[in-house]
């Protein structure tokens, strides 16, 4: 088991080498890139569970933001692509019980921090596949991190406090982008040709659109997501 | 004897003690049905108020259990595991071995929340109600993948939905998961609607239950007959209702959908066992009241019937001893009976005084008899009455009763009564007596007797009349009694007669003096005389007072009543010859 997972992380060492040097190739042979818009629509008829078991405690859900169904929307390019890693460290803060902001996008390699600004303890865990793991429970002013290596949707909550959530996106690319609070969003240095895009968003699951980008060019994508039940 | 008994009329007593205990027990007897009819009636609605209070009470702590119920589930709900599985589950579909791993680690969870809860069921759904794991001893009837439609919330709290899961019906209550702002699944705890939960909810209730579908029965805690007779009938929210012989108060305890859970309480179990303890009460009260009113009513018959018992009994007392001079006590019972016995007293008064007035006309005609005999002969006037006063004058000497003397003045005034039946020519013969005429004679006593036998007032009397010519010495007439056989009455009264005949004058002879008359009678003491009788005749002032000569004429033509105070004339001259002759004439 051990040994195949030593051969797993040098197989993967090498394709992400080689991807390298190849989006380099790419790169200089034609690129352009892909902009667009992504729309939430109308956040469905779900509501908050006002009548919840710890009403006093759910400070972090109460205000609501003005279209920050966007923030938590990610683009990305679903067709294959090059492996590339760029190695980043951001930071989920843990503020008036709740994870801010509630996803985010990394390449592989990637560190993630977990600051607690509350009073209070709280706990980061997961139960995904992608990476399983329970940081434990730490108090104010502590951080605990967490590197991901494998691309996926990892879920993170706290044990403390359930109903606390963030998403971790993992790519083995760096070909994504969270649209910013208007819903525009660009993705630099796309290769040239057919591509799928996805727009993808926890609820509303993923829209994916097939474009083609020519060199020098930018690909213009415009994403509904429908924010309803899924039934 | 028999015959005479059942015809004789019954005691007072028993009569006015049948009469009051029957009055009572009747009136007792009445109250006893009243009160007891009076009696169920309120106890049954003190029953009907007590289970429709007791009922209403439980349906407001079941709400309330439901309610808590709920909170709690709503609590389980809020568990960071089973929202973290669910919520990832989503984001893994597509891999079937991490969705199983996903799917054990909410079932393991929902074990340990059954072990806390005790629910039949725990159920998760995913969002569009596929059941992602269950626990419970019924987990059978909501598997994995199972979608079941459930009723999440009404008004922002959890509700309750019955479901038919494999054809049993279940109470569930859902709670969704919510995540963030998200519902992220839901969270549901189900209770099969069986017999085992009436009994259980009965138990708490202490009534029975029944659990109706509509108009059908799915479940209840009653007997079979009950529960059939409650198939498709119309059940009150709250109130009362006859189910086959019986009358049940009725509460709906909850309602979700179309079944209804309703508390049933029988009326008539609840109120015979009360009933029957007030009975038992009311029975023991009544038989001591009877008993009480037995004795009340001997009391007020002995009370009614004693002095009139009383009264009756000195009657027949009376009656019997023919003694009607006392008067009869007051018996003091009450007024009417006083009256009665003060009138009797009167009566009684009235009846010895008229008694007393007519022997006073008996006396008044045999004392004119008595003055007619002696007025036959001019020489015998007035010596009837002088023989009974003096006869009088020696008893009252010899200290008799003045009852006794009484008797001895009538027989006295009467006892030559006999003469009647002797020819004049024989009594007023002024020479000496053939032994005839003597033989005549000797019948007066006997003849008296017969004259005075039927008038019974004098049958004390008749002895002194018939017996005064007897003697001690038994030479006397009509019997020759001897000594003490002759009646002192019969005695006193021949010395009486003796004495008067020899000091009063006859056609053939002059009057002896007192004291020649007395030494006669002391001569024949023991032969003609009692010697008792002579000595208190001697002690008499007659006897010793000697008049003066020169009044004797003046004397001679006095009333007879004075006859005692005066003396003959002529009974001065020869002593013992004159008392012979007087003697013999009085014979």
């Amino acid at each position: 088991m051990a040994t195949l997972r030593v051969c797993a992380g040098v197989a993967l060492s090498l394709a992400v080498l080689c991807t390298s040097e190849r989006s380099n190739v790419v790169a200089r042979e034609a690129t352009g890139s892909l902009t667009g818009r992504v729309h939430v629509i109308a956040h469905p008829a779900r509501r908050l569970a006002t009548a919840g078991a710890y009403p006093g405690r759910t400070v972090g859900i109460q205000g609501e933001r003005e279209s920050s169904e966007l923030d938590n929307v990610v683009v990305f390019v679903s067709s294959p692509m090059p492996a590339s890693s760029s190695p980043q460290r951001v930071t989920i803060r843990q503020t008036n019980e709740e994870f801010i902001p509630h996803v985010v996008a990394v390449t592989t390699g990637s560190t993630v921090e977990f600051p607690n600004d509350d009073l209070i303890f709280h706990n980061v865990f997961s139960l995904s596949r992608a990476a399983t793991f329970d940081l434990g429970r730490y108090p104010r002013n502590a951080s605990k991190a967490r590197t991901f290596t494998k691309p996926g949707v990892i879920k993170v909550f706290c044990h403390l406090h359930s109903h606390m959530s963030a998403i971790v996106r993992v790519f083995a690319h760096s070909y994504f982008v969270v649209p910013s609070r208007d819903g525009r969003f660009t993705i630099p240095s796309v290769p040239a040709g057919r591509l799928d895009v996805t727009a993808w968003h926890e609820r509303a699951g993923e829209v994916t659109h097939q474009t083609t980008v020519a060199d020098g060019t930018a690909a213009e994508l415009t994403f509904s997501l429908p924010l309803t039940d899924p039934e | 004897m028999t015959a005479v008994a059942t015809s004789r009329s019954p005691r007072l007593l028993v009569k006015v003690l049948c009469f009051a205990f029957a009055v009572i027990a009747c009136v007792i007897v009445a109250v006893f049905v009243l009160f007891s009819w009076q009696t169920n009636a309120r106890l049954t609605r003190t029953v009907v108020e007590n289970m429709e209070a007791s009922q209403r009470r439980f349906a407001g702590i079941d709400a309330r259990l439901r309610r808590e119920h709920t909170l709690q589930a709503m609590a389980l709900a809020e568990n960071p595991t089973l929202k973290a599985a669910v919520d990832t589950y989503y984001s893994e579909r597509g891999n079937e071995h991490e969705l199983g791993q996903l799917r054990s680690t909410i079932e393991t969870e929902l074990t340990k929340l059954q072990e806390i809860m005790a629910v039949p069921a725990l159920s998760v759904t995913d969002v569009r109600g596929v059941v992602l794991a269950s626990a419970g001893p019924s987990k059978a009837d909501w598997p994995a993948g199972a979608r079941v439609q459930l009723r999440v919330e009404e008004n922002g709290a959890p509700v309750e939905t019955v479901v038919l899961r494999n054809g049993h019906p279940y109470t569930a209550t859902a709670v969704p998961l919510v995540l963030g702002r998200d519902v992220v699944g839901e969270f549901f705890l189900a209770s099969p609607l069986d017999d085992a939960y009436a009994a259980n909810l009965a138990n708490e209730a202490r009534a029975d239950i029944a659990i109706l579908l509509g108009n059908r029965v799915i479940a209840s805690s009653t007997p079979a007959a009950l529960r059939r007779a409650l198939e498709g009938v119309a059940l009150p929210l709250s109130g009362t209702i006859v189910l086959g012989e019986d009358e049940f108060v009725v509460q709906r305890l909850s309602s979700v959908d179309s079944a209804n859970v309703y508390a049933l309480d029988s009326v008539a179990a609840a109120s015979r066992t009360a009933s029957s303890e007030t009975g038992w009460v009311l029975l023991f009260a009544s038989v001591g009241a009877l008993l009480m009113a037995v004795g009340g009513s001997w009391w007020v018959a002995r009370t009614v019937a004693r002095p009139i018992d009383r009264l009756s009994n000195s009657l027949a007392t009376m009656a019997k001893a023919r003694d009607f001079d006392r008067p009869l006590p007051p018996t003091g019972g009450s007024r009417e009976l006083d009256t009665l016995t003060t009138t009797f007293n009167e009566l009684r008064t009235a009846v010895s005084l008229a008694e007393a007035e007519s022997e006073a006309t008996y006396l008044g005609v045999i004392g004119a008899l008595a003055t007619a005999l002696d007025a036959r002969d001019p020489y015998t006037a007035g010596h009837s009455q002088r023989v009974a006063d003096l006869s009088v004058a020696i008893g009252r000497k010899m200290e008799l009763s003045e009852a006794d003397l009484e008797t001895l003045r009538l027989g006295a005034l009467l006892h030559d009564i006999g003469k009647i039946g002797v020819s004049d020519a024989v009594l007023r013969k002024p020479t000496k007596l053939t032994a005839d005429e003597f033989e005549q004679i000797k019948l007066h006593p006997t003849l008296g007797a017969r004259i005075l036998k039927p008038l019974r007032f004098l049958d004390a009397q008749l002895a002194i009349v018939e017996l005064h010519h007897e003697r001690p010495d038994g030479r006397g007439y009509p019997y020759g009694l001897k000594g003490d056989a002759i009646p002192m009455f019969a005695r006193i009264v021949h010395v009486a007669d003796a004495f008067d005949a020899m000091t009063s004058a006859r056609a053939y002879r002059g009057a002896l003096p007192v004291a020649a008359a007395m030494s006669e009678l002391w001569r024949l003491i023991g032969i003609d005389f009692d010697a008792q009788v002579v000595q208190a005749m001697a002690a008499l002032p007659i006897a010793l007072t000697e008049p003066a000569p020169g009044e004797q004429a003046a004397e001679a033509d006095r009333p007879a009543s004075r006859a005692l105070v005066q003396f003959p004339k002529r009974a001065a001259a020869g002593t013992a010859q004159h008392a012979q002759l007087a003697l013999r004439r009085a014979e």
